[in-house]
């Protein structure tokens, strides 16, 4: 089967995308185009970076780009570099993958002030996303909002001693802000009662291998639930865990409703709960209460007017998967099920048109990263990284085209 | 030798790491590859002998695709006592609780239904420093060699 196709982001889910295509139809053109000079997104950049066998899927991906032929056009912006309905023209399907990474704020009083971040923004700046802000202070009391594994993510970030980060990609001066951060204490609270929290049970778990910590679970309920028993049980573990310096505090049924503070920075965050208000002293509220879209492209709308939302089918020709169309919810497998479904529609759906371009629409444009430029990229991170780290994240956007294209003669 | 390698996936790496044993199997031997997904296991051939690949996900449990024929196991209650299998198994030990429960508990269904095991089961660790293949290659050969030997099995 020919036909073009374009998927727009190089995030798991696009990479699952082209993964599933390709096995099923080996002729198809399918290009990634990302707005990123590198590929695989939330992998790369989300994925926390002690968590590098989570990271091995990239293994998968490098072979849809060496063996099944999928192209990489990075560093091309849709909306800046490209139009979408360029990409329409162009391509014989076009599907947005583009994810979600806009921090949800807290919609409360308050939430405007000087040390509220946003999950998203510390985690960026942790893992060296070349478009990150700086990493700010945190004060010795940071409280963590929310219950799902981002939160986990970063209470065990920030929970972990130097040597606890060995083997891990984790930059130079990400390092030195976390073992500079002076925390002493760290509370992470959640809307939910304790057996209705989003987080994994596994990733709970994981906590009790901190050694810097003291953990301590405020009443975490019971449940008959087998899955909400789970939850319980893997608190139950980490409840009590440790003799370190740094207190980390588990509270639950607590629902955000101002942030409290003096000229103009955070002090206190206050909660109602079921027995009524209560305040909680911190130096910077980290918000993990989920995503929403780059304001890039019109994902409201297109979500909006599709004719089969739920499959992935925004228009004709035109597809969204991973959370992009369902929101920042689901794991990376969850997203290679969404992709394998989607690909079936595509390839059922397809009509080629041979008088379409394809990637010929971007014949002589500069600054695009190829997959080439990509293994540049990485095997100059990868190439004796400083003790204790499996790899040195090259940071800025000119550092990755300068990388990239070295040793490129240009015809 | 018929080797049938089936594969347990929930991110695609055990499929991926089934497909690289196949294809450096068949140059010698007669290979399949399936999803476990797609195995029924009261129809198992014993002049085969199956390679199971297999993952860990959640709290220490099967990978999705393994799901549906530990339950088909359940129900079907198939003798297996004429099937040899050998397994490995993928895992992070990151979550040194559960590390590598899935293939574990695979390996378990399989004997405890009467099949016969063909050497450890290997586990391969995604946070440590070996390529899972550098494992399973080796680990394939060694197994495909003592069925040889043990079976009388011509190469």
């Amino acid at each position: 089967m020919s036909g073009k196709v374009a998927i727009i982001g190089a995030g798991p889910s696009g990479c699952f995308l082209a993964q599933s295509l390709l096995k099923a139809a080996p002729e198809l053109e399918v290009d990634l185009i990302d707005a990123l000079p590198v590929p695989y997104g939330l992998v790369r950049y989300g994925v926390a970076a002690d968590h590098q066998g989570t990271k091995a899927i990239t293994r998968q991906f490098a072979r849809v780009f060496e063996r099944q032929g999928a192209r990489f056009f990075g560093n091309v912006a849709v909306g800046r570099d490209v139009t979408l309905d360029e990409l329409r023209a162009a391509y014989d399907a076009v599907v947005l993958a583009a994810g979600m990474s806009v921090d949800n704020r807290l919609g409360v009083p308050g939430d405007d002030l000087a040390g509220v971040y946003g999950a998203g923004r510390i985690t960026r700046a942790l893992y060296e996303h070349p478009d990150a802000e700086a990493l700010p202070d945190l004060g010795p009391h940071p409280l963590i909002v929310g219950n799902g594994n981002v939160a986990i993510d970063l209470l065990r970030l920030l929970a972990k001693t130097p040597g606890e980060l060995d083997g891990t990609d984790l930059g130079p001066a990400p390092t030195g802000w976390l073992a500079g951060s002076g925390i002493e204490t760290i509370t992470i609270t959640g809307r939910s009662p304790a057996a209705r929290a989003k987080f994994d049970p596994v990733m709970v778990k994981e906590l009790a291998r901190l050694t810097g910590v003291t953990i301590r679970v405020v009443e975490p309920g019971e449940s008959d639930d087998p899955d909400e028993a789970k939850r319980l049980d893997a608190l139950a573990t980490i409840d009590g865990h440790g003799e370190g310096a740094r207190a980390v505090t588990f509270r639950f049924g607590l629902t955000p409703a101002e942030v409290l503070g003096e000229a103009g920075r955070v002090t206190a965050l206050r909660f109602t709960t079921p027995e009524g208000d209560e305040t909680i002293a911190c130096t910077s509220v980290l918000t993990a209460i989920g995503f929403g879209p780059a304001g890039d492209l019109p994902r409201d709308a297109l979500i909006a007017s599709a004719r089969d939302a739920e499959a992935g089918a925004l228009a004709p020709g035109l597809y969204a998967t991973g959370w992009f169309r369902r929101g920042p919810r689901g794991t990376i497998p969850d997203n290679r099920a969404d992709a394998q479904a989607l690909a079936a529609r595509i390839l059922d759906e397809l009509t080629a048109d041979p008088a379409r371009p394809g990637r010929a629409l971007f014949d002589g444009r500069s600054g695009i990263v190829d997959y080439d430029g990509w293994c540049r990229i990485d095997t100059t991170e990868t190439t004796a990284p400083p003790e204790g780290r499996c790899r040195a994240k090259i940071t800025t956007r000119a550092g990755m085209a300068r990388i990239a294209s070295e040793g490129v003669t240009t015809a | 030798m018929k080797i049938s390698i089936l594969y347990g996936t929930e991110t695609g790496n055990a499929e991926m790491l089934a497909e690289d044993i196949q294809a450096e199997l068949e140059g010698a031997h007669d290979v399949s590859c399936e999803n476990l997904a797609d195995t029924d296991p009261t129809a198992l051939d014993p002049t085969q002998l199956y390679l199971l690949v297999c993952s860990t996900y959640g709290d220490g449990e099967l990978p999705a695709s393994a799901q549906p024929f530990a339950e088909a196991m359940d129900s079907a209650k198939p003798d297996l006592s004429a099937i040899h299998f050998a397994i490995f198994g993928l895992g992070d030990s990151e979550y040194h609780e559960t590390f590598n429960g899935g293939p574990k508990h695979l390996a378990e269904l399989m004997v405890a239904h009467g099949a016969v095991q063909i050497g450890e089961r290997v586990a391969h660790d995604a946070s440590g420093p070996d390529m899972p293949e550098d494992l399973a290659y080796p680990w394939a050969e060694a197994v495909i060699e003592e069925v040889e030997e043990k079976l009388g099995v011509p190469a």
